[in-house]
């Protein structure tokens, strides 16, 4: 399986990719975009099977990269990974077609919970 | 007026959660007095802005700074973690500090991206701190603060 990874940070990215180690997902293959529309061309290019991405970055945000992502027809599984966490974000990542939230700080439990839901098993 | 924002015990649990998830050192963060009003800090700020406005700021001493980069790129204790590295990373804990208030107060609102320097962060004159946290980590200061506006009660 691949995982296509989305963050402004290089520090979080490694993070988020280390905490996939963690929860058992070390095995799938990883790509890193720094921006929702890098991000964009990655699911083009890359056809991953997730987007972990963050909601507020430079250039495009999470939110109009699943909303492009959507409005161009694809349907890869797509959670979000960011510091906002409240009722509201969810239900507007929820109404755009996000399968989950996960909040940071998060722990390797969340993202093995986040990543079973769209059935990607530990590798 | 009153003054609405997030108690220090908010954010002293939010501060020990980020530590333990992304720096992952054994070195507990204890609590401290205010850093020397001569200490070098850095500072990472990020606004929220809309229903309810404040300014979060991270302020960490260089040592801190390098160590908490480190940790959060799993660096060994003899690697030396670059400025745009450090940038990076004390961004990120201002982000995820900043984004957990957002989501304390009362929205809609919007979270900036972080800026990150090194020495003392301007304050808008409008704004005035309502919840600080001294602490120290591996013998560097460290301090958490949430500055809003007054709003009418």
């Amino acid at each position: 399986m691949k995982i296509l990874v989305v963050d402004d940070s290089r520090v979080m990215r490694q993070i988020v990719i280390r905490t996939l180690r963690q929860a058992g997902h070390g095995g799938h293959d990883i790509v890193e975009a720094e921006n929702g529309r890098q991000a964009v061309e990655l699911v083009q290019t890359e056809a991953p099977d997730l987007v972990l991405s963050d909601w507020n970055m430079p250039e495009m945000t999470g939110i109009d990269a699943l909303l492009t992502l959507r409005g161009a027809g694809s349907a890869v599984p797509f959670g979000f990974v960011t510091s906002e966490g409240s009722e509201e974000m969810r239900a507007r990542a929820q109404q755009a077609g996000a399968a989950f939230l996960i909040a940071k700080p998060f722990t390797p439990e969340a993202f093995d919970e986040a990543l079973s839901g769209v059935g990607l098993v530990a590798s | 007026m009153s003054i609405l924002a997030p108690s220090a015990l908010d954010l002293e649990a939010l501060v020990t959660d980020m530590w333990a998830s992304f720096v992952g050192a054994p070195e507990l963060l204890l609590p401290a007095g205010p850093p020397a009003d001569d200490a070098v800090l850095w500072s990472a700020t990020v606004t929220v802005t809309g229903e309810w406005r404040g300014m979060v700021s991270v302020d960490l001493a260089e040592a801190a700074v390098l160590g908490v980069t480190r940790g959060m790129l799993g660096f060994g204790d003899d690697e030396e973690p670059d400025a745009a590295s450090c940038t990076d990373a004390v961004g990120e804990l201002v982000n995820v500090v900043g984004g957990n208030v957002k989501s304390l107060m009362p929205g809609p609102s919007t979270l900036s991206l972080p800026v990150v320097s090194r020495g003392a962060v301007e304050v808008p004159s409008e704004m005035e701190e309502a919840s600080v946290l001294h602490l120290t980590w591996c013998e560097a200061p460290v301090r958490v603060r949430v500055l809003t506006t007054t709003t009418s009660s």
